[in-house]
C-alpha cells in the first residue's frame, strides 16, 4: 500500500527516479472535450462550456483538425470578476446569445475545472434561466465536467447521463420491440455502418448518440452552422419504452452508464458488450441483432464474415510477427487488443490514457495465451499512461507498429514504429471521421492497415538486415573485396601494358594533348598556386545529385553564408550556366577557369556537366575546363572527359582501405544499387583507382582531394597521397575537414592547423601540395580568396552617397516600424529618418513621454504644455513631423516651432519622400543645413 | 505567359440569417472614412463563440520555443493536452521544449492543494533532466485553489541552484495579449536586468519570431550574409545560454510587435538597448527592415551592401510574383488571425499579389491597429475585433471572399463555404517569412484559389 493510495491510483506505471509526479506527453484530453463529442450526437444540440474563453477555443481547435468540421463550442467567458463574484449572468447571456445565434433545441451546459472549483451551481442556474424565460422551449443539460475529474472519456458519458436524466421520458413514444444502442466515442464512419448493419435486421432501434452526419457533413450548396443528423430528443424521450439497451464500452463508469440509469429507473434491460471489433466481439453482436430480430444474418453479411476469416489466414504469418504498442481510450485499447489477438498479434503494451481500475484486470489474462504460444514473455498492460510511459514500454517490449491517434508520432519517430492512426485525435492525416474499425469490413481494413506496415517494415528491411549480418561483417566480404582491388589493379596494369604498345599515332596524341594540359595548368587558380590570385574561375552549379553519402557532408542548395563544398545558393541548368558563365566573363577578365565542382558530383549528373561543357567550349576553346568528382563513375567517363576538352579533374579520395573507407562513407550508389560499409568503400575505391589511371593515361591532369578527418584518416593521408603518386596524379590537396551541422562528423574537431601543415610537408614527398586551397562553394566566382558569387549577381546595385548636409531630417510616428501608422499623442518613441530626394535614410529612435494621457491627465493642462515643449525642443533638427494622426493643439504647436506636420499613412519611405518634395517645393531649406550655416 | 482561369465558383450561402448581436456592433465596422471606429480590447462576448484562446496560451506560445527550457504547466491535463508542441518551432539543438509536461492536477490535488506535487516534479526534472531553466504555468485552476507557486519556484532555485520562473497565467485573467506580457516578464526574469556596457555591445537580438517552419534561420542568413551578428532570437530556436548573452546586443529588432513590445520596452529601459520595429513579411517589408537594420546599425559598408542584397534578392522575385499575380489579380481576400501586426501586414501582402482585402478580423487588435486597417483597406471592407464564427460566416459570404487566411480552427468553415484558406498560424509547415516565404505565400494562395476542385462543388 503506497501512502497516497488516491494518487496511487495515477501512478502506477512510472518507475522511481523518474517523472513520477508529471504527466509526459498526455495521451488523454478533459472531460469537456468528451462531453461537447457526445453532445454532437444530439440532433440540434449545441454545447457551452461554463469557464474561461480559452478552454472552448482548445476543444473547437482540436476537434476541428481531426473532424474537418467546422467545430462550434460556446463558452461563458468567465473572467476575474466572474471567478471573484460568480459566473451566472456570463452564463445566462451566453445561453441567450447561443439561442439568438444558432437557436438549439437543446444546450449542453458543460462545467470547467473552473466553474467546478468555484463552485458554480449550474442546475440552480439553469433553474432561475428558466423563471426568466417561461415560454423557451429549449432544453438545457447541465453536465458535471470538470477537467480535473477524469479524461475525455469520462467526460462523454457524463453527458449522455445528463441527458438521459434530463429528458423528460415518454415510454409511450416508442416503437414496438425497440432497441436502444448506445456508443462510446467513435467515428462517424463506423456509426454509419453500426447504423445500417442493424436496419439490415429490421431493427428499430435508437441510437445515442449519433455522430454519423453531424461531424462528418457533406458538401451542401447552402451551408447549415446547426449540423444535420443526431439522434432526435423524441427518440431519445421513447428510449424509456425500448425492449433492451446495449450499451458498446466495457469499462464505462456505472454511475455515468445512460444504459444502466434506463434499466434502473425505468426496467429497460441493459446488455453491456464490447464494440463489434474482430471476429468474436462481432460475432457476438451480430448474435443479440439475431435474437432480438429473430432474423438470420443476411446472405452479404455472411459473405463478408467468410472474406474476413480468409484474410485472417492470408495473413496470418506476417501478422505473427508483429509486437503491437496499442494505446487510447479503455474502449477503443481492448476492442483493438482482442483484434491483434485473433490475428497472432501480440500486444506487448496496451495503454489507456485514462485512469481506468479494471483495465489492467481484464486484459492481461485475454493476452496471456497468445504470449505463451508465440514464447513472448514481456508486455504491460497499464492505465493512465502518458507517453512517456508509452515510449519506454514500446522500446523495453520491442513494439513494431504502434496502433492509436496521431499523438503517437513522437514515438513513431524516435523509436522508428510506424504508427497505425485509427482513433481521436488524429492531427497530422486526413481522414479521421472516415475511420473504420467495426464490422467484419471495417475490421479487415484496420487488420490490413496493420499487416501492410508490418510488411513495409520487413520488405523494406530485410535486404540490409541479412546482408549485414551474414555478408557485410563476416571474412567472406573482406575476402571478396580483396579479390575485387586486386582485380581492378591487374586490369589497370594489362591497360597500361597494351597502352605502350599501342600506335605511335595514339602516343603523339596523347602527348599533345598532355602538353596542352600542362601549359592550361599553368593559368589554372587551382593547380598553380602563383596565379591564383590573378586568375579567377567560376563555378557552375549544375550537377546536384550525388552518388555516395559522406559522412562529413550535408548538401544543401539554399545557403548564401556558408561556404564550402557542396554548398550552392542554386542550382542551374546548363544553359542558365552558359548565359551565366558569358556574363561573368564580361565583367571578370581574367576568368581563365570554368569548373563543375557539383553541388553533388559532377559525373552523377554526367547529362548536364556535359551539356554545358560543351555549350562553353564552343565559345571559347581557351577556357581551362575542370570537374571534380567522387571517382566512382570515372572508369566509365574518364574517355569522354578527356574527349571533351576536360584538362584537369579532382578527385576526391579519402582513403585506400576499405576499412577506413567504411568510416567515412554512410553507403554509396551504384546502378541503383546501394552499398554500404566496406563493400561501399571497396566499390569507390576499386573505381578511383581504375578511374585515375584512365585519366592519367588519356592526358588528363589529376588533382587528388583528401579530406582530412581526425581520428579517422589522418594517419593514413600519406599512404593515399603515395597511392595518388603512383597512379599518376600531378598535386595532391590535403585539406581539414569542416564540420558540418547535421552531418555524422558534425560534432567533430578539426585536424589542428599545425598538424595539418605537418602531414603536408611529409606528403610534399610523393606529390607537390596545394597549400592555397579555399574549400570553395559549389557556385564560387572569382579569384581563390574573394567569393564575389553574392554580390557579382546583382546587376545594377544602387549606389548613392548621402550628403549629410542637404538632407531634411523627419520625425515618424511609427507603430511597425515599416508604415506611418502610430497616432502622434501615443507615440513612446519617434524614428528619425532622412532624405537627400532619392534615398531614405533611418537614423535612430528617439524616446518621448506620451503626449496623451488620458482625459484625467488632458486636465492639467500645464503639464502638457511642458511635455510639448519637451517634444519640440526633441526634434529641434527635424523639418517635419509624420504620423497617423494628431490633436490641433500639438499640431499647431509644431507648426509655430516650424516643424511641419503631414498625416498619412503610407510607407514610411515614401511618405518621407513625399513630405521632402512639399518641402522644396515650398522653398524650405533644410534645418540641418540651416543650422550649419550659422 | 497570362492564362485565363475559370472563376471560382461553387461558393455555398448561409441557410440560416445571421443575426448580429448587439453587445458586438461597435466591434464591427467598415474600412476607410465611414463608419465608426471600432472598440477592442474588450472582454468576448459570452456565448458569440468568440475564436480566441487564454492568457496561458498567450505566454505558453511566446515561452515554448526555448529549446533546453524545461515547460511545466501546474494545472489539469486540458492545458496540456491541447497545447502540447501547439507551435510547430524548429530547433537546431535540444528538443525538450517539444514535451508537454503537466502536474496533471485531478481532484484531490484541487481539494488538498498542488504545491507539493509541483515542488516534487521539478525536483524530479532537474534529476533526470538537469535543465538549466524551468518555467511553471499557473492556470486557472492553480490560481484560485490558492497555490503559491511563486514560492515553490523560489525554493525549488535555491535548493537546486537552477532557475525556475513562476508564469501565473490562469486563463480567466485576460486574453491572449496579457499572455505575451507575461511572457515577456519571465524573459526579462532569466536574463536580469544587469546592462552590459554599450561600448562593447555587438550583434542583435530578433524578438517575436518563433522560428516556425525555421523562418529565424531564414532571417539570421540574411544578416549573417550582410555581416550582421545575431546574438539570440527571442524566442525562436533560443536556448538558454543565448538568451541570457542577449544583453550584449548593440540594438533589438522587434518582429511581431504584438507579442514582444512590452518586452523591447523593458529592455531598452532595464538594459539600455535601444529597439526599432520590423517584418520580414512581403516583399517591401523585408527589405524595408533589413535596410532598417542596417542604417541602425551606423555602418554604412553594411548598408550599401544590404540595399544591393535586397535588389538583388527582389529582381529574382519579382518574375515569379508576376506569373502568380497574373493568376490572382481581382481575387478578395478575407483575414481573420491573432493581431493587428500579421493583418496589416497580410492586407499588404495581398495587395502586393493584386488582391483586394474584403474582411479583416483579429483576435486582439488594437484601437490604432484598426485605424491603420482601415486606412489601408477599401471603404466596403468589414473590420472587426474579436470575430465570432458567426461573424466569419455572415461576412464571408456577403463579401464573396475567395480566400481565407487563419488559423486552422477556421479553416473547415471557409471549406464549407466555398472559400479556399491559407493557413498563417502556428501550424504551417512552409516558411511565409524572407523572400522565400513571399513566393511561398504566393504559391499556396494560388494552390487553394486556383484548385480544380471549385469548379466541381
Amino acid at each position: 500500500m503506497t501512502k497516497r493510495s488516491k494518487g496511487a491510483k495515477t501512478r502506477n506505471v512510472k518507475p522511481e527516479g523518474t517523472l513520477e509526479d508529471l504527466n509526459v506527453n498526455p495521451c488523454k484530453m478533459c472531460m469537456p472535450l468528451g462531453s461537447v463529442t457526445a453532445a454532437y450526437g444530439v440532433e440540434g444540440c449545441m454545447s457551452i462550456l461554463h469557464g474561461s474563453q480559452g478552454c472552448a477555443t482548445y476543444i473547437r481547435r482540436h476537434m476541428a483538425t481531426h473532424y474537418n468540421e467546422p467545430i462550434d463550442v460556446a463558452s461563458s467567458a468567465l473572467t476575474e470578476q466572474g471567478t471573484v463574484y460568480g459566473g451566472e449572468a456570463n452564463l445566462h447571456k451566453g445561453i441567450d446569445n447561443l439561442i439568438k445565434l444558432y437557436n438549439p433545441h437543446v444546450i449542453n451546459i458543460s462545467t470547467t475545472c473552473l466553474a467546478e472549483t468555484i463552485g458554480e451551481d449550474v442546475p440552480s442556474m439553469i433553474f432561475r434561466w428558466y423563471e426568466s424565460h417561461p415560454k423557451s422551449n429549449t432544453l438545457l443539460v447541465s453536465t458535471p465536467s470538470p477537467g480535473y475529474g477524469g479524461s475525455q472519456y469520462e467526460g462523454y458519458f457524463s453527458f449522455l447521463r445528463s441527458l438521459v436524466t434530463t429528458v423528460p421520458m415518454d415510454p409511450s413514444l416508442a416503437a414496438a420491440h425497440q432497441l436502444n444502442v448506445i456508443c462510446g466515442p467513435i467515428s462517424p464512419a463506423d456509426t454509419r455502418f453500426l447504423k445500417q448493419m442493424i436496419k439490415s435486421f429490421g431493427i428499430h432501434a435508437v441510437m445515442l448518440p449519433d455522430v454519423s452526419s453531424s461531424l462528418d457533413q457533406g458538401r451542401l450548396s447552402v451551408y447549415n452552422r446547426t449540423p444535420e443528423g443526431g439522434t432526435k430528443l423524441t427518440a431519445i424521450r421513447s428510449m424509456a419504452g425500448s425492449d433492451l439497451t446495449i450499451e458498446l464500452g466495457e469499462f464505462v463508469p456505472k454511475a455515468m452508464s445512460p444504459g444502466q440509469y434506463l434499466q434502473d429507473r425505468y426496467g429497460v434491460r441493459c446488455q453491456r458488450m464490447n464494440a463489434p471489433i474482430a471476429l468474436r466481439d462481432i460475432d457476438a453482436f451480430i448474435k443479440i441483432l439475431e435474437e432480438f430480430s429473430g432474423r438470420k444474418i443476411s446472405a452479404s453479411v455472411a459473405q463478408e464474415r467468410a472474406r474476413y476469416l480468409d484474410a485472417m489466414i492470408d495473413s496470418h504469418k506476417y501478422n505473427s510477427e508483429g509486437r503491437a504498442c496499442i494505446f487510447g481510450d479503455p474502449d477503443f485499447c481492448y476492442g483493438i487488443t482482442r483484434l491483434c489477438l485473433e490475428n497472432g498479434i501480440v500486444p506487448v503494451v496496451v495503454a489507456a490514457g485514462s485512469a481506468c481500475p479494471e483495465f489492467k484486470k481484464h486484459i492481461q489474462p485475454q493476452i496471456d495465451d497468445l504470449a505463451q504460444r508465440f514464447l513472448v514473455d514481456n508486455f504491460d498492460v497499464v492505465q493512465a499512461a502518458d507517453f512517456g510511459d508509452i515510449e519506454r514500454l514500446a522500446k523495453k517490449n520491442g513494439a513494431n507498429v504502434l496502433i492509436g491517434s496521431s499523438d503517437g508520432r513522437r514515438v513513431e519517430a524516435t523509436c522508428a514504429i510506424p504508427l497505425i492512426r485509427c482513433t481521436f485525435p488524429i492531427h497530422d492525416q486526413i481522414g479521421g471521421q472516415r475511420v473504420r474499425t467495426m464490422g467484419y469490413s471495417g475490421s479487415l481494413m484496420l487488420l490490413d492497415r496493420i499487416t501492410n506496415a508490418l510488411l513495409l517494415r520487413k520488405t523494406s528491411g530485410f535486404r540490409a538486415a541479412i546482408r549485414n549480418e551474414f555478408y557485410d561483417n563476416t571474412l567472406l566480404s573482406q575476402a571478396h573485396l580483396h579479390r575485387q582491388t586486386q582485380s581492378e589493379q591487374l586490369v589497370a596494369e594489362a591497360q597500361a601494358c597494351l597502352d605502350d604498345a599501342a600506335s605511335d599515332y595514339t602516343a603523339t596524341r596523347e602527348q599533345q594533348k598532355h602538353s596542352e594540359a600542362v601549359q592550361k595548368t599553368k593559368s589554372h587558380p587551382c593547380f598553380t598556386a602563383g596565379c591564383s590570385s590573378k586568375n579567377a574561375r567560376i563555378h557552375l552549379p549544375v550537377a546536384p545529385k550525388c552518388n555516395i553519402s559522406c559522412n562529413y557532408c550535408v548538401r544543401r542548395f539554399d545557403c548564401p553564408n556558408e561556404s564550402r563544398p557542396g554548398v550552392t545558393s542554386q542550382v542551374l541548368t546548363p544553359k542558365q550556366a552558359f548565359e551565366y558563365w558569358k556574363d561573368a566573363r564580361k565583367r571578370i577578365p581574367n576568368l581563365t577557369t570554368v569548373g563543375i565542382a557539383g553541388p553533388g558530383d559532377a559525373l552523377a549528373n554526367w547529362d548536364k556537366t556535359i551539356e554545358t561543357i560543351n555549350l562553353i567550349h564552343k565559345t571559347d576553346p581557351q577556357s581551362v575546363f575542370c570537374l571534380s568528382t567522387n571517382g566512382l563513375l570515372l572508369p566509365r567517363y574518364a574517355d569522354k572527359i578527356a574527349a571533351a576538352g576536360v584538362t584537369h579533374v579532382t578527385v576526391t579520395m579519402n582513403a585506400i582501405d576499405p576499412i577506413i573507407g567504411a568510416q567515412i562513407y554512410e553507403h554509396v550508389n551504384l546502378d541503383g544499387n546501394t552499398y554500404i560499409g566496406q563493400a561501399a568503400a571497396g566499390i569507390l575505391l576499386s573505381n578511383q583507382i581504375a578511374g585515375i589511371c584512365m585519366l592519367v593515361q588519356a592526358g588528363v591532369i589529376v588533382k587528388v582531394n583528401t579530406v582530412l578527418i581526425e581520428g579517422v584518416n589522418d594517419s593514413h593521408v600519406e599512404e593515399v597521397t603515395k597511392k595518388a603518386a603512383e597512379l599518376g596524379a600531378s598535386v595532391s590537396n590535403i585539406m581539414q575537414m569542416i564540420p558540418v551541422k547535421g552531418s555524422v562528423f558534425g560534432g567533430k574537431a578539426q585536424v589542428p592547423q599545425k598538424k595539418l601543415a605537418c602531414i603536408r610537408k611529409t606528403c610534399r614527398a610523393y606529390l607537390p601540395q596545394m597549400g592555397h586551397c579555399q574549400q570553395c562553394r559549389a557556385d564560387a566566382v572569382g579569384t581563390l580568396y574573394e567569393d564575389l558569387s553574392h554580390l557579382f549577381l546583382d546587376k545594377k546595385a544602387p549606389h548613392t552617397q548621402t550628403s549629410h548636409h542637404q538632407a531634411y531630417r523627419m520625425a515618424v510616428a511609427s507603430k511597425s516600424g515599416l508604415m506611418v501608422d502610430e497616432h502622434f499623442g501615443h507615440a513612446q518613441q519617434l524614428a528619425i529618418f532622412e532624405s537627400n530626394g532619392t534615398s531614405v535614410r533611418f537614423v535612430e529612435n528617439r524616446n518621448l513621454d506620451t503626449y496623451c494621457k488620458g482625459s484625467d491627465a488632458c486636465l492639467k493642462e500645464q503639464s502638457k504644455d511642458v511635455r510639448m515643449q519637451r517634444v519640440v525642443s526633441l526634434l529641434a533638427d527635424c523639418d517635419a513631423l509624420l504620423c497617423l494622426r494628431a490633436g490641433t493643439e500639438p499640431m499647431r504647436m509644431l507648426a509655430d516651432a516650424g516643424i511641419e506636420v503631414r498625416l498619412t499613412c503610407d510607407r514610411i519611405e515614401t511618405a518621407v519622400l513625399d513630405a521632402e518634395q512639399s518641402l522644396v517645393s515650398k522653398g524650405i531649406i533644410p534645418v540641418l543645413s540651416r543650422m550649419q550655416s550659422i | 505567359m497570362t492564362r485565363t482561369i475559370a472563376a471560382h465558383t461553387g461558393k455555398a450561402t448561409s441557410l440560416m440569417a445571421v443575426p448580429m448581436l448587439d453587445e458586438r456592433k461597435k466591434s464591427i465596422s467598415c474600412g476607410g472614412g465611414s463608419g465608426h471606429s471600432i472598440a477592442c480590447g474588450k472582454e468576448s462576448t459570452a456565448g458569440a463563440m468568440s475564436q480566441r484562446a487564454c492568457v496561458f496560451c498567450g505566454a505558453r506560445v511566446v515561452l515554448n520555443p526555448i529549446t533546453d527550457a524545461f515547460h511545466i504547466i501546474h494545472g489539469p491535463i486540458g492545458c496540456s493536452s491541447y497545447t502540447w508542441d501547439i507551435r510547430g518551432s524548429l530547433t537546431s539543438g535540444n528538443d525538450l521544449f517539444r514535451h508537454s509536461f503537466c502536474t496533471d492536477m485531478n481532484d484531490m490535488d484541487v481539494v488538498f492543494g498542488g504545491e507539493k506535487k509541483l515542488a516534487r516534479a521539478i525536483d524530479q526534472a532537474v534529476s533526470t533532466h538537469h535543465p538549466k531553466v524551468i518555467f511553471v504555468y499557473a492556470t486557472c485552476i492553480a490560481g484560485v485553489i490558492g497555490d503559491d507557486v511563486e514560492s515553490v519556484c523560489k525554493a525549488a532555485e535555491q535548493r537546486h541552484q537552477i532557475r525556475c520562473i513562476p508564469v501565473q497565467a490562469p486563463g480567466f485573467s485576460g486574453h491572449k495579449a496579457q499572455g505575451y506580457r507575461l511572457a515577456g516578464d519571465a524573459i526579462m526574469a532569466l536574463i536580469g536586468t544587469r546592462p552590459f556596457p554599450r561600448a562593447k555591445a555587438h550583434g542583435i537580438n530578433i524578438l517575436g519570431d518563433f522560428n516556425l517552419a525555421g523562418e529565424q534561420w531564414i532571417v539570421k542568413n540574411y544578416l549573417k550574409s550582410l555581416g550582421i551578428d545575431v546574438v539570440t532570437g527571442i524566442t525562436g530556436d533560443s536556448n538558454c545560454a543565448e538568451l541570457m548573452q542577449a544583453p550584449q546586443a548593440q540594438l533589438n529588432v522587434v518582429q511581431c510587435a504584438g507579442s514582444m513590445i512590452a518586452l523591447a520596452r523593458r529592455m531598452e529601459a532595464d538594459l539600455n538597448i535601444p529597439y526599432i520595429k520590423v517584418s520580414f513579411y512581403g516583399i517591401e517589408d523585408t527589405s524595408t527592415s533589413l535596410v532598417h537594420i542596417a542604417q541602425a546599425l551606423g555602418n554604412p559598408d553594411i548598408v550599401d551592401r544590404t540595399k544591393r542584397f535586397c535588389q538583388f534578392q527582389i529582381n529574382q522575385l519579382k518574375p515569379i510574383v508576376k506569373r502568380y499575380k497574373s493568376q490572382l489579380s481581382g481575387k478578395k481576400a478575407a483575414i481573420f488571425v491573432g493581431g493587428g501586426f500579421k493583418a496589416i501586414s497580410l492586407i499588404k501582402q495581398f495587395r502586393e499579389l493584386g488582391i483586394q482585402t474584403v474582411m479583416v478580423g483579429t483576435q486582439t487588435g488594437s484601437a490604432e491597429d484598426y485605424d491603420v486597417i482601415r486606412s489601408l483597406v477599401h471603404d466596403d471592407c468589414v473590420v472587426l475585433d474579436d470575430a465570432t464564427a458567426t461573424e466569419l460566416e455572415k461576412f464571408m459570404t456577403e463579401r464573396g471572399a475567395d480566400i481565407l487566411v487563419g488559423g486552422v480552427k477556421e479553416r473547415p468553415l471557409a471549406y464549407k463555404l466555398g472559400v479556399a484558406f491559407c493557413d498563417h498560424n502556428h501550424e504551417r509547415k512552409h516558411p511565409l517569412a524572407g523572400y522565400v516565404g513571399v513566393r511561398n505565400f504566393a504559391e499556396e494562395i494560388n494552390a487553394s484559389i486556383n484548385s480544380p476542385v471549385w469548379a466541381y462543388v
